[in-house]
Parts: structure tokens; C-alpha cells; sequence
């Protein structure tokens, strides 16, 4: 009996050994510059889904994915935004921030397999699936299987792949943070980086060991 | 040094390989349509199942009901003629084009041994491409072409080997020989014949290899002269005085002619192929499997010619007269026939036409590959060709004009943004601007979302919308803006006002003429 251990552990080596892009170690991050997320898990897993629950109006959400867009783009990571409303403007932002970014502008109907196409592009680096307005009835008609499969499609990659939903919509998502304090009117005149250092994101669920991060 | 690339029951293959036959199913092809046209060529399973040359099509058709009964088709014929020549180009420049499904080699100064490996990987292109083939080197065409009809020839049987060295007999140099299964299967398609075997191989050859007329194979027969070797060993001035320059000319080809210069080919200088369609086809399948077809043997043409296809062009001719007609400009320049395959097949998926289709037609532009340096700190693109894929999908999927790159209009008309072609290279980033961005930023309702106001002391005090109402507890001062006031139809002029609700929000309240609206949430 003592053996079957040292077997297992054996024949787990030599499966490593052998398929290696099979053997994925957990825990390979994307640094993402705000505190909350690098500190709890290290960053936004790569080959992994990321969701954040934004319950709150003016809770952040497009500030943290202003965040993303800057630090992909010091890296000159390509990044892709599937936004199911269409919500995204991008005169909100310097436009040398938005150079590394593909903008769809979808509907909800469409979105997920927009983002089932892109998870599976290794020129990728970061797939933003955003359904903050995405209206509940659509959100409750998209059957779980749609998620595990893009749970599938990322995990051989190295993207990471963020989901932003009004509520709990991912069971698939391996970490899921919350944003659910509202900005405060003084925010419009405050210093945008300040405004996303202070985030209040809270970790709510975490499937992945954290890891040194590799971006 | 000649090589032939032999393509037997040329006018059959040529047929079954654009008609997406079933593999193992018998089939036939037809001298014409009618009933009484005669059975030129069948597949290996219909002559198993009792069908014949020269058998009519309901003589065929009652030994084998299932047979598939085909005509020749001068396109499908035209095809697969380019795919042997393509393949026979990459032996060498100088290539000639005998006769249907032969073409002649010339191997003058090549190395004899990666002349094997290039003529077996030549005849696995071929079989690649649906086309069976068989190969044969020798000193001179002809004898090039007899060994190419006769691969399986076997030497061993035939030669007169003496003795070797260790004493063995022929016997035991046959048995004792160790063969590979792979030498066997090559030795089925391959035959090399050196000078001094071509005695031996020619000998039993029958007397109809060397194309005699009927007349004077009507004398030979009489004569008891069958093979080539009944013939070679009458004296050539006999057969010379008897029969005069017909006897010569097949004397020579029974002894396997001489080295003659070949006829070569003018390697083509436009890449396209085309295919009407007997009965108009209304699925996808047959319509990828042609396609895919075209690209195996064009791309085959590009790389022989030292090009890649740097743009596609699509055209399908529908019944209704009218054609769809598509252009695909490619990332990167290539002639890989599966990344050619997936351009076309990735919009053809999305693809309705109002009618049939009944002729296709695909031309590829060529270019010369690109030599790039990539600098050390590039950031391109890992896999172009699957991004421009990638791309290609998502915008069938949601349509032309919603994928791209975002890039701010010239102009302070709010919300005008337009889509590029993402780049190839994503530039290095820019200096931040020297005063850091202030506010958060908005989140857009497109359209903006009607709004009603309630106002207490003149000042906006509750809102409804569709989709949100509550108290406004702050509000920014106007922010007013316009523009484009010298263009009556493109002015536009508007209130802006910043507004928190009570129970959480940032808004941006927008007042254009008297209606309200809220344009987004500062998210």
C-alpha cells in the first residue's frame, strides 16, 4: 500500500513529462496594479476566469478596466473588450491607451461566443467579457454549460479572462471579486489613478492557489 | 537521368477527385452518356465486383449495382494535369508534358539517391492530392515511361545475377534479402532501372508496350513474336530491310529509345482554377471540398514558383445569373493551403446567397514571400493568420463595422468614435500627459436613455428613466457644448450636468433642445 503513493506521484511526473501543455502549474498571474486583486491572489489568473460582481451603480467597474488597459498596455499586451451593450467610451481615456485594444460591440446575444472565438487566440493576452447592462433575463437564459466551456477554452492559454456581471452569473470562475460600493459625487473631481487604488474590491471566492506573478 | 510521374485511369482519378467520392466505392468512368459507350477505366473494387473494359454501361451496371458510373470531364482532366505538373516541378525546372497523366522529368546532374527521396515524396504528393501515382528513372524517356507503367516489375525474378561475393544464389539473395514493409510498398510505385538491367526489364515486356501498329502487330503475332524481347532478338537491318522506317522507329522504342531533349513547360504565370457545376449545389460541403482542392494544387504552383498568395479573390456564379464576388487580403503573404482553406471557409460559413451556385471560380494573387527582421523589442502579432481568422469570425458573427481598434473622430461632436484594422504592431507607449486624468469615466447608454425631471426651485430634483430613477442629491453646474453650427444639418448644441442620486449613482444628465436624457454612469 505504502508504494501505490510513490507510484501515483511517479506516474503524475511522467505525465507532466510527457504532455507538458497538459500540465499547466495554477497560479501563473497577470499583475493588475491595484492592491485588492494582486495582494488577495497574486493578479488575474492566467488560463482562468475572472469574475467581477459589481452590485452597486458607479461601483468602479470601468475604472478597474481602465486599470487593465494600462497596465496591458505598458506591457503591449493585445487586449479584447466584448461589450455586450456597447457601453465603453473610449473618450474617456488618452487614446494612446486604447491602442492594444479590440472593441466589440456586440449585443447580449452575441456575446459569448464573441468571447468563446477570442479566448481561443493565443495573440491574446487579456478577453474583457463585459455584461454589467447585460438585463437579467438574458443573463438567466445563458445555461451553465456556455460558461464551463469557456472555462475550457482558456485554461491551455495563457489569457486571462475577466467576466464583468451585475450579479452572480459565472459558476465556472475559479476567483470572483465584488465591487459594491457606489463613488462618491466628489469622485468627478478626484484623481482617476487615485480613484482606482481605492477600489473596494473583496474577494469572494478563490479556486487557485496564488503564484508569483508573471506580468 | 529521366523520371516519369505516371498517373494511371488518368481521365477517371481526374474525375473522382473533385466529385468527393467515397473512398472503396466501386466506380467507372464512360466513353460517353449514352448506353452503348464503353467502360474505359474502373476503380479497383469495380473490377473486383466483375466489371471490365469495354463493357457497356448496363453490362457493368449488372455486375455491380452499385457501381458509379462517370464521364470525362475536360476541367476536372485540366486540374489534375496542373497538380502533376506542380508536383513534378518540385524535381526539377525542366519538365515536359508527354501526354495525359504523364509528364517527363529531366534529371541531368541531379545526386541519383535524393533523387529517390524527391521522386517518392513527388508520388506521396500525389496521392495526397487523390491522384495514385507511379514513378520510374531511367536513361531515356521512354524506357523512364516503361518503368513507371511497370513499377512492380521485379528485378530480382528477371535479373541473370551471378553469384554474389558470399556465394549466394539469386534464390537466397531474394529470400535472404531483409526487406522493410516501407521498401515494399515504395518498390510498388518506384522503379529505378539501371543501364544494365534494362535488357532484362524490357524482355518479357508484352510487344503492345512499344506501341506497334495494327498491322505490324497482326505480322508478329502470326509469327509467334509476343514480347519485346521476341522482337530485339530478330536482327534490327532484317527488321530495317523488311519493314522499312516503321520497323526502326519500333525497334528503337522496343529497346528503350535514346535521350532525347524534352519539351518543357512554361511554368504558370497566373494562379487561379475554376469548375461549372453539372448540377448547381446549394450546401457548403461540396463547395469546401472543391475549394480545398484548388488550394492543394495552386499553393503547389506558388511554392514550385518561388511565391506565396499575398490576396484571394472569390467568385460563385449563381443561377440566377447574378455571382458573389469576395476579395481576401491576407496578413501575411503564405502559401499554406490550410491557412488559405480557413479564409475561405470562415466567410463562406456566414455566407447566404438568393440561389445556387453554379460555377466557382478562385484566383490567388502572388507575391514574393516577405523576408522581415523582426526587431528585438516588436511586439507583433504570434499567429497572424489566426488573428486575422479570429477577427474574421467575430465579425461575421456581429457584423462589419463593430470590431476594431477605437479611435477618436477630429472633431468635439461627443461619441465620435470609429474602428480600425487592429495593428500588426502594437506601438511602443506613449509619454502620460503631464496632468493626470481626473474623473471616472463614462459608462455609455447608446442610445442615451429618455429621461424625466422633476424640479424643485428650478433646479432638477427627481429623475425617471427606463431603467433607473431616484433623487438627485448633487448636481454639477451646465456644462454647455456645441459644434458644427456652420453645417445646418450636422449642428448639434447641448447641456451637460453631472448628478448623484441619492441611493448611489453618478449620471451625466443631458439636455438637448427640451428633452432630457441621461447619456451614461460614471462607472
Amino acid at each position: 500500500m505504502s508504494a501505490a503513493p510513490a507510484k501515483l506521484a511517479a506516474l503524475r511526473h511522467l505525465l507532466a513529462e510527457r504532455f507538458p501543455a497538459a500540465h499547466r502549474v495554477a497560479g501563473r498571474t497577470l499583475t493588475t496594479g491595484l492592491t485588492a486583486i494582486d495582494d488577495a491572489t497574486g493578479g488575474l489568473p492566467l488560463g482562468a476566469v475572472t469574475e467581477i460582481i459589481c452590485t452597486a451603480p458607479s461601483c468602479g467597474s470601468q475604472l478597474l478596466l481602465g486599470q487593465l488597459l494600462a497596465v496591458t498596455r505598458a506591457t503591449r499586451t493585445r487586449v479584447a473588450l466584448v461589450d455586450s451593450a456597447d457601453s465603453f467610451d473610449p473618450a474617456s481615456w488618452p487614446i494612446d491607451l486604447l491602442a492594444h485594444l479590440v472593441w466589440v460591440r456586440c449585443t447580449a446575444a452575441t456575446a459569448l461566443s464573441a468571447t468563446d472565438f477570442l479566448s481561443r487566440d493565443a495573440n491574446l493576452g487579456l478577453v474583457i467579457l463585459d455584461l454589467r447592462h447585460t438585463p437579467d433575463r438574458e443573463l438567466r437564459r445563458t445555461p451553465s454549460t456556455l460558461w464551463y466551456r469557456l472555462q475550457r477554452a482558456v485554461e491551455p492559454t495563457d489569457l486571462a479572462l475577466v467576466v464583468i456581471t451585475p450579479r452572480a452569473t459565472v459558476p465556472s470562475a475559479q476567483v470572483r471579486f465584488t465591487l459594491n460600493t457606489p463613488l462618491p459625487f466628489a469622485a468627478l473631481a478626484s484623481e482617476r489613478t487615485a480613484l482606482s487604488t481605492a477600489l473596494a474590491l473583496t474577494l469572494q471566492r478563490q479556486r487557485l492557489t496564488p503564484h508569483t506573478a508573471v506580468a | 537521368m529521366f523520371a516519369v510521374l505516371h498517373l494511371p485511369d488518368f481521365a477517371l482519378h481526374a474525375v473522382l477527385r473533385i466529385s468527393h467520392a467515397a473512398p472503396g466505392q466501386p466506380h467507372a468512368l464512360f466513353a460517353g452518356i449514352g448506353k452503348k459507350s464503353v467502360l474505359l477505366a474502373a476503380t479497383a473494387a469495380a473490377r473486383s465486383a466483375g466489371v471490365a473494359l469495354g463493357m457497356t454501361a448496363p453490362q457493368a451496371v449488372a455486375r455491380c449495382p452499385a457501381l458509379v458510373i462517370h464521364t470525362p470531364n475536360p476541367t476536372a482532366e485540366s486540374e489534375a494535369r496542373a497538380a502533376l505538373l506542380a508536383v513534378a516541378a518540385s524535381l526539377s525546372p525542366t519538365v515536359e508534358d508527354t501526354a495525359p497523366g504523364v509528364c517527363t522529368i529531366s534529371l541531368t546532374g541531379a545526386d541519383l539517391q535524393k533523387t529517390f527521396s524527391f521522386a517518392h515524396a513527388a508520388v506521396a504528393s500525389l496521392a495526397a492530392l487523390a491522384l495514385p501515382a507511379t514513378a520510374g528513372l531511367a536513361r531515356t524517356p521512354l524506357l523512364a515511361l516503361y518503368a513507371a507503367r511497370h513499377p512492380g516489375f521485379d528485378r530480382a525474378r528477371s535479373l541473370n545475377l551471378s553469384r554474389s561475393p558470399s556465394g549466394n544464389s539469386p534464390a537466397d539473395l531474394t529470400t535472404g534479402r531483409t526487406r522493410t514493409h516501407e521498401k515494399d510498398e515504395r518498390e510498388r510505385y518506384l522503379l529505378h532501372l539501371p543501364p544494365e538491367s534494362e535488357k532484362q526489364f524490357l524482355a518479357p515486356l508484352p510487344l503492345a508496350t512499344a506501341d506497334p501498329s495494327p498491322a505490324l502487330a497482326a505480322i508478329f503475332a502470326t509469327w509467334g513474336l509476343h514480347t519485346l524481347g521476341d522482337l530485339t532478338d530478330l536482327p534490327r537491318d532484317e527488321l530495317v530491310r523488311r519493314f522499312g522506317a516503321e520497323g526502326l522507329a519500333l525497334w528503337q522504342r522496343a529497346t528503350g529509345g535514346e535521350p532525347r531533349p524534352l519539351r518543357p513547360i512554361v511554368p504558370p504565370q497566373t494562379f487561379s482554377a475554376s469548375l461549372e457545376f453539372e448540377d448547381a449545389i446549394e450546401t457548403l460541403e461540396p463547395l469546401l471540398f472543391l475549394l480545398h482542392r484548388f488550394l492543394d494544387r495552386l499553393t503547389l504552383e506558388l511554392t514550385a514558383s518561388q511565391h506565396v498568395a499575398a490576396e484571394l479573390a472569390l467568385t460563385l456564379h449563381l443561377v440566377d445569373e447574378t455571382k458573389h464576388t469576395r476579395a481576401f487580403r491576407l496578413p501575411e503573404p503564405t502559401a499554406d493551403p490550410e491557412i488559405l482553406f480557413r479564409a475561405l471557409h470562415t466567410h463562406l460559413a456566414s455566407l447566404h446567397t438568393a440561389a445556387a451556385i453554379c460555377a466557382i471560380f478562385l484566383r490567388l494573387t502572388p507575391a514574393r514571400p516577405l523576408v522581415r527582421q523582426q526587431g528585438l523589442f516588436d511586439t507583433g502579432l504570434r499567429d497572424p493568420h489566426g488573428f486575422a481568422e479570429t477577427l474574421a469570425r467575430v465579425v461575421a458573427l456581429v457584423g462589419s463595422g463593430h470590431v476594431g481598434t477605437p479611435h477618436l473622430a477630429d472633431t468635439h461632436r461627443p461619441d465620435a468614435v470609429t474602428l480600425a484594422p487592429p495593428d500588426a504592431v502594437i506601438p511602443a507607449p506613449a509619454t502620460p500627459p503631464v496632468h493626470p486624468a481626473l474623473s471616472a469615466p463614462l459608462r455609455r447608454f447608446r442610445p442615451p436613455l429618455p429621461a424625466r425631471l422633476e424640479f424643485t426651485d428650478g433646479h432638477p430634483a427627481y429623475l425617471w428613466t427606463d431603467r433607473l430613477e431616484g433623487e438627485i442629491s448633487f448636481r454639477s453646474v451646465a456644462w454647455p457644448s456645441s459644434g458644427d453650427w456652420w453645417q445646418a444639418d450636422r449642428a448639434w448644441s447641448r447641456l451637460e450636468w453631472d448628478i448623484a442620486l441619492t441611493d448611489g449613482g453618478l449620471y451625466r444628465l443631458l439636455r438637448i433642445g427640451d428633452a432630457w436624457y441621461i447619456e451614461g454612469e460614471y462607472d
